[in-house]
């Protein structure tokens, strides 16, 4: 079997059991997730084995001895060299207007080697823990189906090789986003924050469709492999008004789905989903599709957009990092985790390495995912309670939870030789060589992030120390235990990658030679692109080890200070919110963001709104139904009335009068 | 005396007249049926007239059919009548006016 038919098998096998689930499984849940798990795994395997037989070294970006003048320019080397060569190619038409034709097709390189990983590999663990989470669930059947279509779709995004394709397959993880969050529909609250994320999503969606048309227009293509031709040999063309509209249009896909200033409002309500949703689509995959998109199109961004994403997402590196401390929602702290850590893979694309921003990307979803599991497993165990001070003491009741959770913050905070540190530390660094070598003020870059790790360790080493230290805060707490294999197996597959998954970047040779770290030698490309050329340059300017000294000191300080003030508290509330509740309401209600919206709803969207319904009732309703439709209608109606006389003798005159008619036009 | 054609014709053209004179004037369902029963014969007596004029024999076979269909569909209208006679007690159609906007 070639690539690209095992691509499309990858690509297929999910819609298929959503298919088959909403055909014929929806009243037999337990079968629904069977099957659904089933495929999961087959996919995972299949990705595995596409990136572990497929790599192929000899396959090089450009023929070897290409002569200079055949080469594209630098700065698109530069980025064909992190994007390496493309492993498969495959379009056919889908739809043809006229000159325009829509292709499905697939482009894959190592970015989409790496993010496929990442995605089949973490959805099969989760879809696994949904099994134990979800068992007595009514709405089994929907969830798995939900989650299978969600498959399918991210897959799309993965594999799609022109920006129309990844645009509706973007749309799909829209939809199965709101569909899963809005599961447990019987609750107001669910519903709402599925409508507030469908909707913020179409905002930013909305820029990004016109970016992608925009970009037709100036490129002549949307295809990636001919835009990365165009632009390759006419670097020219990005730079200018057009090429940063575009960029900044293409961005703002980006920033609805990856949650970014100012569209993050939607992922923190998108918590009310079930906690597998949460951990699958908005921690590890969905929300990550973003930065996935800006590392694919890396090319079409000229520096004015990058320099909005850096800034952009290193202020929500520092601000989101800083709202989690204000949140007593368990889930909702690692919302705002998540929203920190997209900002640190923002700033990384920036900065000018996505490839660094894709291995951040899957150190992410390794601890974030374990993470949100742990934190369902707790909420499982406590029957449904979220409120971290309600909890306390679940060490020793769940040491299983207990131990992957510790090992998931310790990845969080980057502390040094966890999957976090590696890609982490180097997007810090990355930042402070910024600064080194362009100028003073991105040394603010710096210090955002910097800022952001000591936030992370603040609200990190808070929550496991409420959550897990100390002593049992409520009933519930006092009569947890562990949970099923189901839930706990998945918890220690991703725990022990968050633990290992940052190994691969050293170079530890071993089964001769055939492994480097924890993966084949030949494919340690596909996962360290970014890392190795950062760490080259670092080393070269002897920057390397100061940084890491300062990162791992700010880190243990952030532990040091947040265990002292919430790891002794045995208080029933916040011990911010006791001391200063002042400090605790601004972090609490999030740069007041939520506020502002709302007040533009209604305040201003809502007048505007009032105005057209006036407009429609005047020209629409009154003009075209009252008086055009209704009108004409009404006066044919007044006349046919009267001819409805009730006398038989009248309608033979009316059959005479018909026939003569007839005969009229008949014999003439 | 060999009549003609058009002697046949004017007899049938005046029947059917009167038939739909009646249909038009009176007042009673069952003689404004007769009269339509009246206007049906007319066009029979036509189509044997051509019958016989042009020494064929489709006119005549016509004919037959057609006094099949009005046997059956005078048994149709008389039941109809004596239905509305039983529902209304009238068969005067100034009476039976209930289809008046």
């Amino acid at each position: 079997m070639n690539l690209p038919m095992l691509l499309s098998l990858i690509l297929l096998l999910p819609l298929g059991s959503a298919v088959v689930i909403a055909l014929f499984l929806r009243k037999r849940g337990n079968l629904a997730a069977l099957l659904s798990i089933m495929v999961g795994f087959t996919v995972m395997a299949l990705s595995l084995y596409v990136i572990l037989t497929s790599y192929n070294p000899a396959r090089t970006v450009y023929p070897a001895g290409s002569p200079e003048s055949s080469l594209p320019s630098a700065a698109m080397q530069n980025w064909l060299g992190m994007a390496g060569p493309v492993w498969a190619e495959a379009s056919h038409h889908w739809l043809q207007f006229g000159d325009y034709v829509f292709a499905m097709g697939f482009h894959f390189n190592n970015l989409s080697a790496l993010m496929l990983l990442v995605v089949s590999f973490v959805a099969c663990w989760i879809q696994l823990f949904s099994a134990g989470y979800m068992a007595d669930d009514e709405g089994k059947a929907r969830f798995f189906g939900g989650l299978s279509i969600f498959m399918f779709s991210m897959l799309g995004i993965v594999l799609a090789d022109n920006l129309v394709m990844l645009f509706v397959f973007w749309e799909l993880v829209g939809f199965s986003s709101y569909m899963l969050i809005a599961h447990y529909y019987t609750t107001d609250f669910a519903n709402m924050a599925s409508k507030k994320a469908f909707i913020v999503n179409r905002i930013g969606d909305l820029g990004f469709l016109l970016g992608i048309v925009w970009c037709w227009d100036h490129y002549g293509t949307v295809r990636l492999s001919e835009l990365e031709n165009i632009i390759g040999y006419h670097p020219g063309l990005v730079a200018g008004g057009a090429a940063t509209g575009i960029g900044l249009l293409l961005m703002c896909g980006f920033v609805g789905k990856s949650a970014q200033f100012p569209l993050q409002v939607w992922l923190t309500d998108a918590m009310a989903g079930p906690t597998p949703v949460s951990a699958l689509i908005h921690a590890a995959t969905m929300v990550a599709a973003g930065i996935y998109f800006l590392a694919r199109v890396f090319f079409l961004l000229p520096p004015f957009t990058l320099h909005w994403i850096m800034w952009s997402g290193a202020a929500m590196t520092a601000c989101a990092g800083l709202w989690a401390l204000g949140q007593t929602d368990i889930k909702k702290t690692l919302a705002y985790s998540t929203l920190s850590h997209l900002g640190y893979m923002a700033t990384a694309v920036g900065l000018g390495y996505p490839q660094l921003a894709m291995f951040h990307l899957a150190m992410h979803a390794c601890f974030k995912a374990t993470l949100f599991l742990g934190s369902g497993s707790v909420i499982h165990a406590c029957h449904h309670e979220q409120d971290i001070y309600k909890m306390g003491g679940l060490r020793k009741k769940m040491p299983i939870t207990a131990a992957t959770f510790l090992l998931a913050s310790l990845a969080n905070c980057a502390v040094p030789f966890f999957s976090g540190a590696y890609s982490k530390d180097s997007i810090i660094s990355a930042a402070y060589l910024k600064g080194h070598d362009e100028g003073l003020i991105y040394y603010g870059v710096y210090a955002l992030v910097l800022f952001g790790a000591l936030c992370t360790a603040l609200y990190t080493c808070r929550l496991f120390a409420v959550v897990f230290l100390g002593k049992a805060r409520s009933e519930e707490a006092e009569h947890a235990h562990e949970s099923g294999a189901s839930i706990t197996i998945p918890l220690i597959v991703l725990g022990l990658l968050s633990l290992a998954a940052g190994w691969t970047v050293y170079d530890w040779k071993w089964a001769g030679g055939l492994m480097t770290g924890l993966i084949p030698s030949g494919c340690a490309q596909v996962f360290l692109g970014g890392f190795s050329a950062l760490e080259h340059t670092l080393e070269e300017k002897g920057l390397g080890h100061g940084l890491e000294i300062i990162n791992v000191i700010v880190v243990l300080a952030g532990l040091a200070a947040s265990y002292a003030f919430y790891g002794r508290s045995a208080a029933a509330g916040d011990p911010l919110a006791a001391k200063s509740p002042g400090a605790f309401r601004v972090l609490e209600r999030h740069g007041w963001f939520d506020d502002v919206y709302d007040w533009y709803v209604a305040q201003i969207q809502q007048h505007f709104c009032d105005v057209l319904a006036a407009l429609d009732k005047l020209a629409i309703q009154f003009g075209g139904g009252q008086v055009c439709a209704g009108g004409l209608s009404g006066l044919a109606g007044a006349l046919l009335r009267r001819a409805t006389v009730g006398s038989i003798h009248a309608y033979v005159y009316w059959f005479l009068a018909g026939v003569c008619c007839y005969w009229f036009f008949a014999v003439r | 005396m060999d009549t003609g054609l058009q002697a046949y014709l004017t007899v049938a053209g005046l029947i059917f007249a009167i038939g739909f004179a009646g249909v038009l004037l009176h007042k009673n369902t069952l003689i404004i049926y007769m009269c339509l029963e009246l206007m049906l014969t007319a066009s029979t007596l036509a189509l044997v007239a051509f019958s016989r004029f042009y020494g064929t024999m489709d006119g005549a076979l016509f004919v037959f059919f057609i006094i099949t269909v009005a046997a059956a569909e005078v048994a149709v209208g008389l039941a109809i009548i004596v239905a509305l006679y039983r529902r209304r007690r009238t068969v005067q159609v100034d009476e039976l006016n209930f289809l008046k906007h």
